[in-house]
């Protein structure tokens, strides 16, 4: 049976309204009976593209097919997960050993199931089964999965997968965190998927153990994929394996004959330690006579090229980051002092405020708008939220403009709806900015140097530092793990609903395991703080930097004031 | 005499000793009998070492790290002795964990360390310039007023590993920091803490990646909450007999480096390296130097 995925002119971005392509154009294809490797440098994509072949990720264009079925069905406007396809496949995402659903492993195990309506005697059977294959004692049936080491989570995460039985494996990362001895029988789990016909999709880092089982390689770089030869491949990775780092060094220093190769059949293009050891030591019984050493200068893979290709993304990153944040000295967090923002802010605020008349309005919206042109960098991540509120405005002036009997329609009865909606839209515009304007720390360091005479009145004011930055450090994980979750539930519970909500079905679910796992966060985070010495400390607060008024808040709030008075003048004049 | 003046040149380079420690948490659930994590340890650190403290997952490694940075843990038995420079740290030594984002709570690199520092109580007065000369230290200047989201996993170890300097740690704790990277980022993590142990820094280095050990590295062996083995790297490697195949290192399971291999390999043909090469630089340097 033909069992190849396909993939045809696939392309994938990222959501929302700020379009980045991650994947561009991919044509591939897996054939079944195969392990591929996804490798290449972090953010290259390989992840992406896991999650688009399955299903987790919308495709703006192309094609992806398994066997002869596509995985999206057309469906009226949106696309529809084909849910034939989809229970023929297992992915486990980066990290998903983290999140589990139910309170033993038992049930775990079940929760996998359930979309195969598998009947309870094969059901434990395979359970049995699975255990054994990633070696976790049967004892563990009924521990709750949260309390078994890190290792262990990982392996059970793998058995979740297998005891599907999908046709297909999609692993990110399975050799993370994982020990020795957890390698090697992830290594031999996947071998005997393959013996049995199956295939493997396999994004990693880790060339050292599982290039050898590979029987292709493609690499993703830039959201480009292509085939490459095995020992091409590596030259893409970010780290060399330690193989070719010894065989380079040791061509290097001409310790060794060149003619030693990657054997022919075996999957990794470097040759056996026993291999390189019989060279050497053939080398070793042959001298004095040197003469390797202008052979040596022939071979492809030197020591410098290593190097080289090691150096090469530290550079990358910062050049990539230093070009990002050219430009933006204006943008920056700690540019404004947050007093200045306040009082820019109410400034503006209060002249936009005053304005009544349709006109005025209109001349404080363009006073405002041309004011917020240095910083519309910071707006465009809410232009969606923005656009619904103008629809919004359009929605309420109609229906506010309509009058019954007889049915006519008022322009009087429009303005002054309009004019409302029209000043609050400004005010919020107006407020975007200074959110990113500002760092929860040097908001706390305002608060505390206007008001800190309160601590007079037995007010804690400076105990609020570490809390107002830890609650601004823990609101976007709260909405990260709630997307993981859907991802998740897509993952393991195949829902076809859309992505990134969580279907009505599944929400019991998954709200309890959310909770915990936003307590286990906390946990996590409040353990990271206490071994770093965080809260050991009882004396009196310490404050290594204060605010100062400075010339660029001079500037902004000049500024400011010029376009404040600008509304009023105009406004009065007309 | 001289071996007395030895010793106690090495007492007086003790940082830490820890003596006949166990760790046994108390369980909550009555069923279950209460394990240890950690039996009878015996270690000592000295100043400017550098440990590389190797154990599978659950072998206690963690936990070794924690009594010996003195954080407070429940059921901790034993004698722990500390040498004036950490007791006049004061406070538990910090220690760096797996997760980057966990630790982070500035919204820049600078903020960070700064935060880190006023809430240890440390001097007003020179908290920024402290802060500023430990990320130029591990070679985070340039990034220093960048948007912490905007940090690789690689770089925000390096921000929490400069707060734990600014604060004038005597000793660099650091568990497991390049598990969670990939190898370019961990690779470079690896390479600046290298840098910061040669201006002086003692360090101890959990991992479980044998790739990350370097000539001269003390390695402390943890398995089942017991230390099987306190050594260079030679002990750790070594065979009773070529071919053999029971160094400490086999016998626990670990996944020797490729190097090793191949050293292990020649012994068995009778051409034994020394030292025992256990890096591409080392094999290399050995095979060449290497007579008959």
């Amino acid at each position: 049976m033909n069992n190849d995925w396909k993939l045809n002119g696939v392309s994938v971005s990222t959501g929302g309204t700020d379009k980045k392509q991650l994947l561009k154009d991919v044509h591939m294809t897996f054939k079944a009976g195969q392990i591929t490797l996804l490798i290449g440098r972090n953010g290259a994509g390989k992840s992406t593209l896991l999650e688009t072949m399955a299903g987790l990720r919308h495709v703006d264009e192309g094609a992806i097919t398994l066997g002869d079925a596509p995985l999206w069905l057309p469906n009226r406007r949106k696309q529809k997960l084909n849910r034939h396809v989809a229970l023929q496949y297992g992915i486990s995402l980066q990290s998903s050993e983290s999140q589990w659903f139910a309170s033993t492993v038992r049930e775990e195990l079940l929760y996998s199931l359930k979309p195969y309506k598998v009947d309870e005697e094969s059901a434990s059977k395979r359970k049995a089964k699975v255990l054994a294959e990633v070696g976790l004692p049967l004892e563990l049936l009924e521990r709750d999965p949260w309390t078994l080491s890190g290792g262990q989570q990982r392996r059970l995460s793998l058995a979740c997968l297998l005891a599907c039985e999908p046709d297909w494996l999609l692993l990110d990362e399975p050799t993370a965190g994982l020990d020795a001895v957890g390698i090697r029988r992830l290594c031999a789990v996947l071998e005997a998927h393959r013996a049995a016909g199956r295939g493997a999709v396999v994004a990693t880092h880790d060339l050292d153990a599982l290039l050898p089982l590979a029987d292709a390689v493609a690499v993703v770089s830039g959201g480009v994929v292509r085939e490459a030869a095995a020992a091409a491949a590596v030259a893409q990775s970010a780290a060399a394996p330690q193989a070719l780092r010894a065989l380079a060094e040791l061509r290097a220093e001409a310790a060794m004959p060149p003619q030693v190769s990657a054997p022919l059949g075996s999957g990794a293009p470097w040759p056996a330690p026993q291999e390189v050891a019989a060279a050497i030591a053939a080398e070793l019984h042959a001298r004095p006579r040197r003469e390797t050493e202008a052979e040596a200068e022939k071979l492809t893979l030197t020591r410098k090229e290593l190097q080289l290709a090691d150096s090469m993304p530290a550079d990358e990153i910062v050049k990539e980051l230093s070009s990002a944040h050219a430009g933006a000295e204006l943008l920056r967090s700690d540019k404004f002092d947050p007093r200045a923002l306040v009082i820019v802010y109410m400034m503006l605020a209060t002249s936009v405020l005053a304005q009544n008349s349709v006109l005025e309005v209109a001349l404080s919206a363009i006073i405002s708008l041309l004011l917020l042109i240095p910083f519309r960098k910071l707006i465009r991540p809410w232009m969606g939220a923005i656009r619904a509120y103008l629809i919004m405005i359009a929605i309420f002036s109609f229906i506010g403009g309509i009058a019954f009997g007889p049915l006519s329609f008022d322009w009087e009865k429009v303005w002054p709806i309009w004019i409302r909606f029209s000043k609050l839209l400004l005010i919020m515009l107006l407020g975007m900015p200074m959110l990113k304007l500002m760092t929860p720390l040097r908001l706390q360091r305002a608060i505390e140097q206007t008001l800190g005479w309160l601590k007079h009145l037995k007010v804690p004011i400076h105990s609020f530092a570490l809390i107002v930055t830890l609650i601004f450090r823990f609101i976007p994980l709260l909405t990260g793990e709630w997307e993981r979750f859907a991802k998740l539930a897509h993952a393991r519970g195949k829902a076809s609903s859309s992505l990134r909500t969580i279907p009505i079905s599944m929400f019991h679910a998954i709200l309890i395991p959310y909770v915990r796992s936003i307590l286990r966060l906390a946990e996590q985070m409040a353990d990271a703080l206490e071994a770093r010495g965080f809260g050991l400390a009882s004396r009196k607060p310490v404050y290594g930097f204060r605010l100062r008024f400075s010339r660029s808040d001079a500037k902004l709030i000049g500024i400011a004031a010029i376009g404040s008075l600008l509304i009023f003048l105009i406004a009065a004049l007309l | 005499m001289g071996k007395r003046l030895g010793e106690k040149i090495l007492e007086a380079l003790c940082l830490i000793e820890l003596k006949e420690i166990s760790v046994t948490p108390p369980v909550m659930n009555e069923r279950l009998q209460p394990q240890s994590i950690l039996k009878d340890v015996n270690i000592r650190v000295h100043k400017g070492e550098w440990i590389t403290v190797i154990g599978r997952n659950g072998s206690g490694k963690s936990t070794l790290a924690k009594v010996t940075a003195g954080l407070r843990m429940a059921g901790v038995k034993g004698k722990q002795l500390r040498n004036k420079e950490i007791l006049a740290h004061g406070r538990q030594i910090p220690i760096v964990m797996q997760q980057p984002e966990a630790s982070m709570i500035g919204a820049t690199p600078w903020e960070d360390v700064v935060i880190m520092l006023e809430q240890n109580g440390e001097d007003a007065a020179t908290i920024i310039e402290r802060a500023e000369q430990a990320l130029k230290l591990v070679g985070m200047a340039s990034q220093m007023h960048q948007s912490i989201e905007t940090l690789s996993g690689g770089q925000m170890q390096l921000v929490a590993i400069a707060g734990c300097l600014a604060v004038g740690s005597p000793l660099l704790v650091l568990d497991e920091v390049t598990a969670m990277l990939d190898p370019e980022a961990a690779s470079f993590v690896l390479n600046q803490v290298r840098a910061l142990h040669q201006s002086g820094i003692t360090v101890l280095w959990i991992t479980q990646k044998l790739e990350e050990l370097r000539p001269g590295d003390r390695i402390f062996a943890v398995n089942e909450g017991s230390i099987v083995y306190d050594g260079e790297a030679d002990g750790w490697f070594s065979r009773s007999d070529a071919g053999a195949t029971d160094s400490l290192c086999e016998r626990l399971g670990f996944e020797a480096p490729y190097t090793a291999q191949v050293a292990w390999s020649l012994e068995s043909q009778g051409i034994k390296l020394r030292p025992f090469p256990f890096t591409a630089e080392m094999l290399a340097q050995a095979v060449k130097r290497y007579e008959q």
